[in-house]
């Protein structure tokens, strides 16, 4: 598996002081930095970016036994077409594929995960991979006059980010070995936060925590359920959690851990720091990616973790709306230097940081692409030290011509 | 419990959780949002008043409460064998 979360960054702390925000709250996010989405990056730019070096990798042979893209995301612009079919072509897979798209809020990534498990499980194509593509980016506007700096905002603003993980499934587990069957799935309807029109979030920030908490254990106590002796404070070696922000997080390992292994606060935090720390550190850097946030976490767990002697992980994804679900999987030393060899914290360290008149222009800039643009050129002078940060051949899209939209490879 | 009870709780463990509230003289009416309370902070306090209470609720229906003294009614409404 791979990360890949842009070319652009904020320092979260100057953006709270910058907007004004209480420093004393601010803390709690345990948010430093966020990736911003540039006017030519979009979910393809970030998703090809993090799957090109595991496409790259394969051999020809082995390339050509990717038989399923499946694309999980709550940033699509089209409401008919499938990212998965950009995907496709920009990494020049083999025609024999299936192509799809997977939408239910953060969940996404997890659904995708367990779809492309559930098609290597079922053997109807024995040897055949699967690239999922889990791939989010946010777009904040800021409305002239508005009511955008509420409290709610203050905390969505400096967590909300941009990113991709792309991840090939396979029967051979290189990185992450799932438990075949550890799930605990739990759903209902509820109206936290959304989507509902095509470049706007809304929600109620304060019903989405509750309804996290609530799934979190629910979720959890299914999988106990299920797996005969699993034990919330003895069975994991690491937690890997969607992050909305680390302070989220905190909440609900601090409920869990309080409610189902009946901790002390004492152990609690020290359980925190021990396990949970590892998987938080790509996300307090990258901010909220949505869809790819469970999975970057276990990213984070596995190369930041001590993997010396092999770990079970035991996940939560939780999406709005709301699906939700606690799994497992296990990571070892093999494991683990595959992962580093990707140099996840190196790429996130070479992001160019904006400055707060730079990042302030791109939320009016941003409106240049609106979903449903027809046509436009991307300016390519617009903070241009992002497009060349990286030192290798970096995808950025180019125009959009008739709905199409063009990319371009830049080094 | 009684109301009283209740609110009498939600109001101390708002202090602990902030401590600044501590010798704060509480209204029913009081909004905790209001007193400086963030959304982690909230959900912080209502899980220590649930669990005080040995009351298993989802916490999303707590969403409901305006103010520190609905909260008490709903939990309270919420205990086993009370009519609401």
């Amino acid at each position: 598996m791979n990360v890949f979360a842009g070319t652009a960054r904020v320092d979260v702390e100057k953006l709270a002081m910058h907007r004004g925000l209480d420093m004393t709250r601010f803390s709690n996010l345990l948010m430093k930095e966020k990736t911003v989405a540039l006017p030519y990056e979009d979910p393809i730019t970030f998703g090809v970016n993090a799957a090109k070096p595991l496409i790259d990798a394969l051999s020809p042979e082995e390339k050509d036994r990717i038989e399923v893209v499946i694309t999980c995301t709550e940033s699509a612009f089209d409401f008919g077409k499938s990212m998965s079919t950009y995907f496709h072509n920009l990494l020049g897979l083999n025609r024999n594929c299936r192509l799809f798209e997977l939408k239910n809020a953060c969940y996404s990534g997890i659904a995708g995960l367990q779809t492309a498990i559930n098609f290597i499980l079922s053997d109807v194509s024995p040897g055949a991979k699967v690239l999922l593509v889990a791939t989010d980016i946010s777009r904040f506007m800021v409305e002239e006059g508005g009511e955008g700096l509420t409290e709610d905002w203050s905390f969505f603003e400096p967590s909300s980010g941009a990113g991709a993980v792309a991840a090939l499934i396979s029967e051979i587990p290189h990185v992450f070995q799932i438990d075949v069957g550890a799930s605990g799935y739990y759903g209902y309807e509820v109206m936290d936060t959304c989507r509902p029109a095509p470049d706007k979030e809304a929600g109620d920030a304060d019903l989405s925590l509750l309804s996290y908490l609530d799934c979190c254990e629910k979720a959890f106590l299914e999988y106990q359920k299920r797996v005969e002796g699993a034990d919330l404070a003895g069975t994991f070696g690491y937690l890997a959690m969607h992050t909305p922000f680390g302070g989220m997080v905190k909440g609900a390992h601090r409920n869990i851990m309080r409610k189902i292994a009946k901790a002390r606060p004492a152990e609690i935090e020290a359980d925190f720091d021990r396990r949970v720390q590892p998987s938080l550190n790509y996300g307090q850097r990258v901010g909220n990616i949505m869809g790819a946030s469970t999975l970057m976490a276990i990213a984070s767990a596995i190369d930041h973790g001590d993997f010396s002697s092999s770990q079970r992980i035991g996940c939560f994804s939780y999406g709005s709306g709301c699906c939700s679900e606690f799994f497992s999987g296990v990571a070892g030393r093999d494991g683990q230097s595959k992962l580093r060899a990707q140099n996840i914290a190196a790429h996130l360290d070479r992001r160019y940081e904006l400055t707060m008149q730079e990042y302030d222009e791109l939320l009016v800039t941003n409106n240049t692409v609106k979903f449903g643009t027809r046509n436009v050129t991307l300016d390519p002078d617009f903070i241009p030290q992002a497009r060349t940060t990286h030192g290798r051949p970096t995808l950025f899209l180019k125009e959009i011509k008739e709905f199409h939209r063009e990319y371009d490879w830049v080094s | 419990m009684t109301k009283e009870e209740i609110f009498a709780l939600i109001t101390r463990h708002a202090g602990e959780v902030i401590p600044r509230l501590e010798q704060h003289a509480f209204q029913w009416t009081d909004s905790l949002r209001a007193l400086g309370a963030n959304s982690i902070d909230r959900s912080e306090i209502v899980m220590m008043t649930l669990e005080a209470m040995e009351l298993d609720i989802p916490l999303s229906e707590t969403i409901r409460a305006e103010n520190i003294g609905e909260l008490a009614a709903l939990l309270h409404g919420r205990q086993a064998g009370v009519q609401a």
